[in-house]
């Protein structure tokens, strides 16, 4: 699957730049989604823009973002304009320190995103600050401008490439005192025993497996379900002539499938 | 704890014990700067209907029902009741089905961190839990209903309570193997690895997130300012990448080893000069380069 990088720019020690790019690590493509639907139709509902004024449609092409300099007064920016704003940290993540790996609280560790590099101009330099932050059992720690926030990023290799984890604020990660201030600072010591022959019975190593969803996979039972007893119903109800041929293609499709599929079973038997 | 409201109340299961315990959000989302979508044809704001996509007459939200997308734009309505009874039912229970060793955490399916702290019955327990995994180095997973999805969560002792972070589905992460797949097996060795680690030992210290400010708005607010006084806005300077060939000098220059920039134009012709000379000398002409050399001294003399 080709995907397509989610920013572009510059990793930089010191003299030492290279091009390189960043795609999320995580992504919502797999999930089972919903769109939303009119119960009266069965039709898509979408989303317009509508002038707040004249009440009337607005183009794609006449939407733009607005600052608002007063009421019912906004300054319009273009994607240009905002990607000049005055800090280098819009385009290049300049490793300023170094910490010690895992120094950084899980707690902050906000998204991760994978980094590696974008031309081969920058391959050996890529591997170069990957290498040695490796070596030296260090994270990288930078700035980086991402969704309209400068945010900290730590700057972690891992394989061939760089994991670069964006940082929560002091602000957004609540005081734990609040929380953990009743809390026995130390448990009884004859307990502990007892909890580490439990913990060693069930240490287990860690798999992919232990983060699966049993709600998606009986949603997808599900909608496998209503597509069985909706297939004979849109045959008979008839689709509007345009939509016809597509249809039929599919038809085609499935039909050749399933005859693949017949002709497969019977090779199995014989 | 005053004033908190806890996500979540239940239990936490680790073998036969149990121990009432509350989930708290440890960590919110701060607002970033938002811009209003302008229709740029009159300069007014605009604002969002949701319409049918074939007959465009506006849905009323009583008329909007959940559908999965098929094929060919054709959608399968699911009530929103169904997918409800896909839900287990909960039994509020944090059950503990593996410890894993805290070098065995793959932090790339971290989702939201809470603070897990336990209630007045359950302290004992709670404490003992806690102080257990920290001598044995692990995290706990733990599986439960929590905001309507099955979800995993990681649990691991922070200071005196214990912060259960929610692990995204196994779906949604991508593999950093895969990711980084395609990128060339590159190992660096020798003087490049050692100069890079000098330049990391002049930039060690300590990091404090809680600190870190954010520029964006002031910068925002600047460049606002600039586009209402009709200024040019200016373009950013184009960066230098790093050559193949000059990755040694910078990184000699970077520790501090190489000589400083005014030497820069000197340098490049000692390489030069060193270049051919070896060619030179192998062709055993190697007085003439020495001769060449002296060559300016005289004609300043």
């Amino acid at each position: 699957m080709a995907l397509r990088p989610y920013w572009k720019g510059y990793l930089k020690l010191s003299l030492v730049t290279c091009p390189v790019s960043m795609m999320p690590a995580t992504s919502e493509a797999e999930k089972v989604r919903f769109h939303t639907l009119n119960r009266e139709t069965g039709n898509r509902v979408v989303s317009q823009y509508i002038d707040s004024v004249t009440g009337k449609p607005v183009k794609d092409d006449n939407e733009a973002k607005g600052y608002a300099r007063g009421e019912n007064d906004y300054v319009i920016l273009t994607d240009d304009d905002l990607d000049a704003v005055a800090l280098d940290t819009v385009k290049t993540i300049d490793i300023d320190k170094f910490a010690p790996a895992d120094s950084i609280e899980w707690v902050y560790l906000e998204k991760p995103h994978y980094l590696m590099p974008d031309d081969p101009v920058g391959h050996e330099a890529f591997a170069v600050i990957r290498d040695a932050m490796k070596a030296d059992k260090v994270v990288g720690i930078s700035k980086l401008v991402i969704g309209r926030r400068e945010r900290a990023v730590v700057l972690e290799p891992r394989d061939d490439g760089i994991v670069l984890w964006s940082l929560r604020f002091g602000d957004e990660v609540r005081p734990e005192e609040n929380y953990f201030e009743d809390i026995e600072a130390e448990a009884d010591k004859d307990l502990i025993p007892f909890v580490q022959k439990l913990i060693k019975q069930k240490t287990a190593r860690w798999s992919p497996n232990m983060v699966s969803d049993p709600i998606q996979d009986a949603l997808l039972a599900l909608i496998e379900q209503k597509k069985k007893q909706l297939k004979p119903k849109k045959a008979a109800k008839g689709k509007k002539a345009d939509a016809a041929p597509a249809s039929n293609v599919v038809n085609i499709m499935d039909a050749l499938r399933k005859s693949v599929e017949a002709d497969l079973k019977k090779k199995k038997v014989s | 704890m005053a004033g908190q409201r806890a996500q979540w109340k239940g239990f936490i299961k680790f073998g036969e014990v149990s121990c009432g315990v509350a989930l708290y959000t440890a960590a919110s989302t701060s607002e970033r700067i938002t811009f209003n979508t302008i229709n740029t044809a009159t300069g007014n704001r605009v604002n969002r209907v949701f319409i049918d996509s074939d007959t465009e007459e506006p849905v009323p939200k009583e008329a909007q029902t959940k559908g999965f997308e098929i094929e060919n734009g054709q959608y399968i309505i699911i009530d929103p009741d169904e997918v409800a009874a896909t839900m287990p039912e909960s039994n509020k229970t944090l059950e503990v089905e593996a410890f894993i060793p805290c070098s065995d955490v793959d932090d790339v399916y971290f989702d939201k961190p809470y603070y897990l702290t336990p209630d007045k019955m359950g302290t004992d327990a709670f404490a003992a839990l806690r102080d257990g995994m920290r001598k044995s180095k692990v995290a706990a997973i733990a599986r439960t209903v929590l905001f309507r999805r099955m979800r995993t969560v990681l649990i691991r002792p922070h200071g005196k309570g214990l912060i259960a972070t929610t692990l995204n589905y196994n779906y949604e992460v991508r593999s950093s193997k895969k990711a980084f797949e395609e990128m060339p097996k590159i190992k660096i060795q020798g003087e490049m690895l050692d100069l890079a680690k000098h330049i990391i030992s002049t930039k060690k210290g300590d990091f404090d997130p809680a600190a870190f400010d954010d520029r964006y708005e002031a910068a925002l607010a600047e460049l606002v300012k600039a586009k209402i006084e009709g200024k040019a806005l200016p373009s950013r300077k184009k960066v230098e990448v790093s050559q193949p060939n000059d990755l040694l000098a910078a990184l000699r220059e970077s520790a501090g080893l190489g000589k400083t920039k005014d030497d820069k134009p000197k340098r490049t012709a000692a390489n030069a000069n060193t270049g051919a000379g070896r060619q030179r000398a192998a062709r055993g002409a190697a007085s003439k380069t020495a001769s060449s050399k002296a060559a300016p001294q005289r004609k300043a003399g």
